[in-house]
């Protein structure tokens, strides 16, 4: 009897101990941040494996095609220059997503904000006397104007959702078709943007902007092409992040998200906030249009924004809120896009491959968010 | 008489391209409407219509019959729709969200096979036309005009003949009430015993096959051949249709048709020397569908659970 | 009027619906003590009370949506416990709920096909079998007409429809005649008649004294989660039932404190005051709501300062619109309401605020916080220009005045920064109770149900605060549904009754058994 007593205790004891530590696992994963990074990890892990599965059904070497990636991605400072300006116009799109989202509202029309942006600037650049401002403001005069074209897009969806209740989703989406096809107006008719005619000029462009509207660069010295644009991010990363956390507006945003019939009821402006978030939301992205425009590209053409602005809506997303979250997955897209381009054209490797995996981390983010966000008890 | 034969002849080719360009649209749309209607809405419509077209052709390549390679498209394109109805309906994931990351999804990993199979990864043409032919259905040499109009693919006609069964279905059969119901009240057709769940992973099969045919025809049927991306976007349009009819099935079909008239104008208006920029009358659709859903053209009446999740309480 | 011959024609008809020491608690609270019932077939049995009562949840047990935790339900003879409400529909069981289930965009029949149905459908077959069944049942309605379209009553009528087409053996009516008009009513209730008559037994969940005098053949009072009170001939026991209904035992601890409280604060006396210090004056206020129903119907009355005015009456008689509309998230569709003689009929909910009408909302969690965030941030919620200087929120000082109130107003909880949703109800109420008052400058508070759901100890310091507003001044508009505390609390008792003052009394000469006749609609 007694034998048999000892025996089970310890048997119990280990069991206990068992049970102690699945438990402890247990509440250790109803934390929202585990969860998070153990997705991210899943996720990474797939897209390895799928991409290694991808590179050998192709019948490449994974080596020729990852040195490929890697060169193209941080392999020289010119390159790093590119992917972080890439990775810049996300993060623009993405803060001006997570500020809307405070609200509950999704913008996801930063495809035509970008076009719209895209448009102001190179009209105001080109034909808009920018070019005879002093040098330290030419620049800066037709990136205003494309956070107001942005703005204005965006602000459409805003009046709508708070007059009407129309769908943002909708409504951003619907406007973005239409800006990127008013952008393809625009550099097709010779009265609008595009460029005049003649045996060396006839693709459907607008002129080159001016030496003086292009952005200043920084460390001109290094190569490394990285311009104004990076200091102008960094500091509305700091405006957004200030309007999130500390200021009226952030606090007016958050309460209309979560209940805006008490956000009424307590006096806040419900109408101006909806029309707000929107309409900054849009700024940003026309921002970003005109960082495009007056950075790399200087040349506005048809596809001028393509596939930046949904990257940047998957940036907004993967970010859930934090405005390091928006750096971090920017920077990872900014880099996957570079590295893409070059084992495209290097290792023969599509890059619809970053697509592939793109389309999987939205896939699996979007289906996991509500077991990401289940509150425990 | 020579003018009006050419009035005659103008109006016919116009009639026949606006057919061949609503045609994608009307299955699509059909197809959606259906899903929308039991309150799931598939903003991935393009990725799927984009993998049906791929898939088409690459069932007719692999085949060397178009008919096989539809059936392919009508097959391969499940999983696809499952997923999407895995993470619409049972994940209650956001719906527009997982729609745009299938999207991404399907385009690309229709390039990447697509250059697999056709080129070992380079970017290129693929030789060779793989599709339908017409149907002769009007002798071309006697009826020219008639013939614009009426020889189109089989597929066309097919469209009509799937538009014409979900309109029979939603109208005068139970599962059409249920299908109706379910998108407008879940919790009551739950508590009448049916399943919430059943019906809307219908919806959006549903959707996906529609999507594949439509797919098919622009690849089978109408170009007859793949191209990277070549949809372009017609899946949002098919849902700009379904906004500008306001979710009824006749106004839906009705929209596609307009919206197909206003992309033929492209090709039509420079042939009579009328110089309206093509974007404008591309951009036409998403315009009068933006009026739609502002509530300039009536009060709208989406489905009152559309893109809700279904939870019993 | 009830025929005697149909009474005692059901006297040896069979059990439907046999309940044996039900009970049923929600944490700490006890729902449900102990309830037995039994109800035969072809019998109208009315289940009266107030509410809280327990009415709702003894429905919801019996048609599944709840189980119950003790106790035993018999279902003609046989043990059953629906699992689900498709359960209970499958056993016979049918409920009629106030909120209705019906699909608007689509016609009457096809409402009544749905899941009835199978295949291809024959709309005039099924037409007819229906309009059958509606024939016997001696009441018609239009099949191919959109619900959209129906008035509320015809509304109900095909919810009851839907209802009667399985062949209940039980149907559960909740409150049917919430929503009706005089004329519907009637038409209701010898809708019931009928169905009683071919063998269905029906449970009419009420508190309405008028209907039970038409219909019912046997009525069960009650109060607080337990039955105090039955009858098999209700129209001689009328009084009796009333007063069971609203009457508490006088062991309750609640009454006692507040018992104790009334008899110092009446040395108060209400009529030493100067004229023409109304703080609040309603004047021939209407409300319609978008379904055409009309909720406020001409309502006058005014609030005096350093007074407490009460409206009692059981839910759903137009309270929540009153409230909705002095708070200014409802337009009134008539009238005006002034306070200190300023009309703010228009007025948005901020000039509200900054006028100084503070505002204890019905229901905290849809109208008056916001759960998620901090108890700092709901504390100080409309006060906010207090702590914004160029656009920025003043996060140090929002968190010590925060601290301040909770100090103040002994609001518990383990800091400032805890989500409101984890305080307990008497906290978060507390927590309400300290922004509103103290907003500056105060003048008038409106309080909605401000105890409901709370605890003895909870309930005694609200009615503290309210009767240190009232002292200080300040004109209050109390709006309960509990009796006995508007008894201890108010100078003035109005109740009001589908949307009218149907009696106004002094607490000096308030009387229980009046105040619940009219609660009933007997004025």
């Amino acid at each position: 009897m007694q034998h048999r007593q000892i025996v089970s205790k310890s048997a119990l004891g280990w069991q206990v101990r068992l049970e102690h530590i699945t438990m402890n696992i247990h509440s250790l994963f109803k934390h929202p941040a585990v969860r998070l990074l153990t997705l991210l990890l899943g996720v990474s892990v797939l897209s390895l494996l799928l991409s290694f599965l991808i590179v050998q059904t192709y019948g490449l070497s994974f080596q020729s095609a990852w040195s490929a990636f890697v060169d193209g991605a941080w392999g020289s400072p010119y390159v790093i220059g590119a992917s972080i300006n890439r990775a810049l116009y996300f993060a623009l799109i993405g803060l001006g997503f997570i500020l809307a989202d405070q609200a509950k509202l999704a913008n996801i029309g930063a495809e035509g904000q970008i076009a719209v942006g895209g448009i102001a600037a190179t009209a105001l650049c080109l034909y808009g006397g920018a070019a005879h401002l002093p040098h330290g403001i030419a620049f800066a005069y037709p990136l205003l104007g494309a956070m107001l074209a942005g703005a204005c897009w965006g602000g459409i969806a805003g009046f709508l959702k708070a007059k009407m209740g129309t769908n943002e989703v909708i409504s951003t989406l619907l406007l973005s078709f239409i800006a990127v096809w008013l952008l393809y107006c625009c550099v097709q008719s010779e009265s609008l943007l595009k460029q005049p005619m003649n045996t060396s000029a006839s693709l459907p462009q607008s002129l080159p902007i001016p030496d003086s509207t292009s952005m200043p660069l920084l460390f001109a010295s290094s190569g490394t092409n990285l311009n104004v644009g990076l200091v102008i991010t960094v500091l509305l990363a700091f405006v957004i992040y200030t309007l999130m956390h500390y200021s009226r507006f952030g606090f007016h945003l958050k309460s209309v998200g979560h209940n805006a019939n008490s956000a009424k009821r307590a006096g806040m402006p419900v109408f101006s906030t909806i029309f707000l978030a929107l309409a900054i939301s849009g700024a940003f992205a026309g921002l970003a249009g005109g960082l495009m425009l007056q950075g790399d590209q200087q040349v506005l053409k048809t596809g001028f924004s393509s596939g930046y602005g949904f990257d940047g809506l998957v940036v907004g997303l993967l970010a859930r809120g934090s405005v390091l979250g928006v750096f971090a997955a920017a920077l990872v897209f900014g880099f996957l896009r570079s590295g893409g381009i070059n084992m495209e054209m290097v290792a023969q490797l599509p890059s619809a491959v970053v697509l592939v995996i793109q389309g999987i981390i939205v896939i699996t983010i979007a289906g996991a968010s509500r077991w990401l966000s289940k509150q425990e008890g | 008489m020579a003018i009006d034969t050419t009035v005659i002849d103008m109006l016919a080719v116009f009639a026949g391209s606006a057919i061949r360009l609503a045609t994608p649209l009307l299955i699509a749309a059909s197809g959606e409407l259906v899903s929308q209607k039991t309150g799931v809405i598939n903003t991935s419509l393009d990725g799927l219509m984009l993998s049906g077209a791929f898939l088409g052709i690459y069932g007719s390549y692999a085949t060397g019959s178009p008919w096989l390679g539809f059936i392919i498209a009508l097959f391969g394109i499940l999983p696809l729709a499952l997923l999407q109805a895995f993470l619409s309906v049972t994940l209650r994931a956001n719906q527009l969200v997982t729609g745009i990351g299938i999207n991404i999804l399907a385009l690309g990993a229709t390039t990447l096979m697509y250059r697999k199979v056709f080129f070992e990864s380079k970017a290129g043409a693929v030789s060779g036309s793989y599709g339908f032919s017409k149907l002769n259905l009007v002798d071309e040499q006697h009826f020219p005009a008639l013939a614009n109009v009426l020889n189109q693919s089989w597929i066309v006609y097919l469209g009509l003949l799937l538009l014409v069964c979900i309109a029979l279905v939603l109208k005068k059969t139970a599962l059409g009430i249920s299908i109706n119901a379910v998108g407008e009240s879940p919790q009551t057709v739950d508590q009448s015993g049916l399943s919430v769940v059943a019906l809307r992973y219908l919806g959006v099969m549903t959707s996906g096959v529609m999507a594949s045919i439509a797919g098919c025809f622009i690849s089978l049927g109408d170009i007859h051949t793949f191209t990277e991306g070549m949809t372009n976007g017609i899946g949002f349009l098919a849902l700009a249709a379904i906004i500008f009819g306001n979710w009824s099935l006749s106004r839906t079909a009705l929209a596609c048709v307009l919206f197909g008239a206003v992309s033929a104008l492209q090709y039509q208006l420079p042939a009579m020397n009328i110089n309206v920029p093509p974007a404008l009358l591309i951009m036409l659709p998403y315009v009068l569908a933006l009026f739609a859903v502002a509530g300039f053209m009536g009060k709208q009446t989406a489905p009152k659970a559309l893109t809700v999740p279904f939870f019993r309480h | 009027m009830m025929d005697v011959d149909y009474l005692t024609s059901q006297q040896g008809s069979a059990s439907v619906l046999s309940l044996q020491g039900i009970k049923k608690s929600f944490g700490a609270f006890q729902a449900l003590k102990q309830i037995s019932l039994e109800l035969h077939a072809g019998e109208i049995h009315c289940l009266l009370g107030e509410n809280g009562a327990g009415k709702s949840t003894l429905c919801n047990i019996i048609f599944g949506s709840l189980k119950a935790d003790e106790g035993q339900i018999l279902l003609q003879g046989s043990l059953f416990q629906a699992s689900s409400p498709k359960d209970a529909l499958h056993h016979g069981i049918a409920m009629v709920h106030q909120h209705f289930s019906l699909i608007e965009n689509t016609t009457v029949l096809d409402n009544l096909l749905l899941g009835r149905s199978s295949g291809v459908l024959n709309r005039q077959q099924q037409a007819s079998d229906i309009k059958n069944l509606l024939k016997e049942l001696n009441f018609d309605i239009d099949l191919n007409v959109q619900v959209k379209d129906l008035a509320v009553g015809e509304k109900q009528r095909v919810e009851i429809i839907k209802c009667l087409i399985r062949q209940p053996k039980l149907l559960i009516l909740d409150e049917p005649t919430a929503v009706l008009l005089p004329h519907e009513i009637n038409a209701l209730l010898r809708i019931c008649q009928r169905v009683a008559e071919r063998g269905c037994g029906i449970l009419l969940v009420t508190h309405k004294l008028a209907e039970i005098k038409q219909v019912a053949s046997k009525v069960s009072v009650l109060r607080s989660g337990a039955i105090v009170d039955f009858s098999d001939q209700p129209i001689q026991d009328i009084d009796r039932l009333v007063r069971s209904m609203i009457h508490k035992e006088s062991t309750d601890g609640e009454v006692q404190l507040l018992k104790r409280e009334v008899s110092q604060t009446r040395l108060v006396s209400p009529n030493a005051r100067p004229l023409h210090d109304e703080v609040l004056q309603v004047n021939g206020l209407s409300y319609t709501d978008p379904s055409g129903v009309k909720k406020l119907d001409n309502v006058t009355l005014l609030v005096n300062k350093a007074e407490i005015v009460a409206i009692a009456g059981v839910e759903g008689n137009g309270q929540s619109e009153l409230a909705s509309i002095l708070s200014g998230m409802l337009d009134a569709t008539a009238g005006q309401f002034f306070v200190e003689g300023q009309d703010l009929t228009h007025a948005s909910p901020k000039q509200l605020t900054q006028f100084g009408v503070g505002v204890i909302a019905e229901d905290r969690h849809d109208t008056g916080c916001i759960t998620p965030m901090s108890l700092a941030e709901n504390l100080l919620l409309n006060h906010l220009d207090r702590y914004s200087k160029f656009g920025f929120l003043n996060r140090k000082k929002l968190k010590a005045d925060a601290e301040q109130l909770m100090h103040r107003f002994d609001v518990r909880a383990a800091s400032s920064a805890v989500p409101f949703g984890r305080l307990s109800g008497g906290n978060q109420q507390k927590a309400v109770f300290a922004r509103e008052l103290t907003l500056n400058p105060l003048k008038f508070l409106l309080a909605s149900q401000p105890t409901r759901g709370l605890d003895v100890g909870a309930v005694a310091t609200i009615y503290n605060h309210i009767r240190d507003a009232r002292n200080k001044g300040l004109g209050v508009l109390l709006i309960s549904s509990e009796l006995d505390e508007l008894l201890a609390v108010a100078d003035r008792i109005l109740v009001f009754y589908r949307g009218t003052i149907i009696g106004e009394v002094h607490a000096a000469q308030a009387n229980r058994e009046q105040i619940g006749a009219w609660m009933a609609g007997q004025a």
